[in-house]
């Protein structure tokens, strides 16, 4: 229970940074977990960096041994998997 | 509803046939019977077959031109180089599939160690030059191969860093290790992770991924109509299908390139529009190259983004180079850009300026370096350093953009649609991204046939200076 509201809480906590790097056209409500957000073209993939920044800067995530993969950060589920990965 | 949003309706969808439901139906009906036996698996060893076959003929075949005491004989190629070659693309496979086990100078730059293996053969030629003998000529010609596959392989290794490249098979890679669909130095449709993140995994999925695929090879076709137009009634080339037809009448519009090197003059106007003819053809030029390699890999159900997807309609420097070659822009950002940002956690001004000119400056120009694979072999510096010291500036100018403008993107980030102002606006955006493109593009055309000074000269003359 305790894992799905964490979730949950970071899932907000990323949906409110992802509408300030969004691009305007397109809506970022209702996007479902799992579709790629360079994709459905609400981030180019240099914006991949800001949402890098942000897992640093609020999670402590570091990439320096792993690497970015674009793969991981490219929807909104697989960024949420990795904060699970890297705090669990 | 009018006469003409009816049209503009009946256009957009001819054009978005491949999104059609009923098409997309009708196709995956007739794909069923065969869509049980071709799964993913299957069609990635169908294509990794095709492309042993394709490697060994090409191997073979291939000239080198990289001098006689360098080159091997056909049956020495086949017999020598080719199990070299798979050797070497086994070697790679096998350090991905184990990459945890490898040495820890390797897990931790696997990327450097591959290219610095490329640069051992070729300081080893260097350092030989008087020796004759196999060995020799074997290695001369495992270089030249080299650079085709040495970012392939590099993605093959971020496969198995990622720790994705475990329980594949050798089949599961080699298809876009030597492609069948040719293509550069540049792999399109990246690596494993990307091919399979994208691959079609249902008969519907994969009649969308061929109809997405017709629709690239038809728009490729498109495109090089244009620019055979282009060719005769812009250019005038005499010798285009086209010229008969237009009697001999043309724009005359002089070639950038020989108005650079002064073999050809022309008004200022002229020359601006030159500049640009030159940028729009650059841009038709790649889009047909990337289309019919698109197309191909979207036919063979890979479901990959396009190469390259309405550039010149582009409001920001950043989103030129996004849409212009993408799967270039694609290879200095996972390459060069990324290393860089995550491993220097400085100001986040200077983390990016670094990041850029890793991938926009140092990775661009790598990458043309290791280009001219048959100079590198024979050491010929003073003609590499002809062919790409222009290039140096145009890498520098076009990383300084990609900074500024990608600083300004940031800014924008977040706003509300319509903050950016009306058509207008729009087109002089659009403008400028065209303006810059074309003028640092002085620097980039036709390498080793002008001088940086030349250069220099016709941008000046373009605002009527010296």
């Amino acid at each position: 229970m305790t894992q799905f509201v964490t979730r949950a809480r970071h899932a907000e906590d990323l949906l409110h940074f992802l509408r300030t790097i969004q691009k305007p056209e397109h809506p970022l409500d209702g996007l479902d977990e799992r579709v790629s957000l360079i994709e459905s073209g609400l981030i180019d993939s240099l914006a991949v960096l800001q949402i890098v920044s942000y897992l640093e800067e609020t999670y402590g995530i570091d990439f320096t041994a792993k690497g970015i993969d674009p793969g991981e950060l490219s929807s909104i589920g697989g960024i949420l998997d990795l904060i699970e990965s890297e705090r669990g | 509803m009018t006469t003409v949003a009816l049209v503009r309706t009946r256009l957009r969808q001819t054009v978005s046939f491949h999104e059609n439901i009923a098409l997309v139906a009708w196709w995956a009906a007739h794909l069923e019977r065969a869509g049980a036996w071709i799964t993913p698996g299957r069609r990635r060893q169908a294509l990794s077959l095709l492309s042993l076959v394709f490697l060994v003929t090409s191997v073979t075949r291939k000239s080198t031109g990289a001098g006689p005491d360098l080159t091997l004989a056909p049956g020495l190629r086949a017999l020598l180089l080719v199990p070299y070659v798979l050797g070497f693309l086994s070697l790679c496979y096998l350090g991905a599939v184990h990459f945890r086990r490898l040495p820890e100078v390797i897990r931790r730059r696997p990327q450097i160690v591959l290219h610095l293996f490329f640069w051992s053969m070729l300081v080893t030629l260097w350092l030989t030059p008087g020796s004759d003998g196999l060995w020799r000529a074997l290695f001369a010609q495992f270089a030249l191969i080299l650079p085709f596959l040495l970012w392939r392989c590099g993605y093959l290794l971020k496969s198995g860093q990622r720790g994705k490249a475990a329980n594949t098979s050798l089949a599961d890679h080699l298809f876009y290790l030597w492609p069948v669909w040719r293509g550069s130095e540049t792999p399109y449709g990246k690596g494993f992770d990307y091919l399979t993140r994208s691959e079609a995994q249902s008969t519907e999925a994969l009649a969308r991924s061929q109809l997405a695929g017709l629709k690239l090879l038809l728009l490729a076709q498109v495109w090089r109509g244009v620019m055979l137009l282009m060719r005769g009634a812009v250019y005038g080339d005499a010798k285009t299908p086209l010229a008969g037809m237009l009697h001999g009448h043309s724009l005359g519009m002089p070639w950038l390139q020989d108005l650079i090197r002064g073999t050809a003059t022309a008004s200022l106007l002229t020359a601006w529009v030159s500049v640009y003819c030159d940028l729009i053809w650059n841009t038709l030029k790649l889009a047909v190259k990337g289309h019919e390699y698109i197309g191909v890999l979207r036919l063979c159900g890979f479901n990959v983004f396009r190469n390259t997807y309405k550039p010149l309609l582009s409001e920001s420097i950043v989103e030129f180079w996004n849409r212009y070659y993408y799967y270039f822009k694609e290879l200095m950002v996972e390459f060069f850009f990324y290393p860089v940002f995550a491993r220097y956690k400085t100001q986040p001004w200077l983390r990016t300026l670094l990041a850029i000119f890793a991938a926009a400056f140092v990775g661009n120009l790598y990458y043309h370096v290791i280009q001219q694979e048959k100079l590198l072999v024979v050491g010929n510096f003073s003609e590499l350093w002809n062919l790409l010291h222009a290039r140096i500036f145009y890498c520098f100018l076009l990383a300084t953009g990609i900074y500024v403008s990608m600083l300004r993107e940031q800014g924008r980030r977040g706003q509300p649609a319509g903050a950016r102002g009306g058509v207008t606006r729009r087109l002089l955006r659009i403008g400028g991204v065209w303006t810059f493109y074309g003028l640092i593009h002085i620097w980039g055309v036709g390498s080793g046939q002008a001088t940086f000074g030349q250069r220099t000269r016709f941008l000046l003359s373009l605002f009527a200076l010296g």
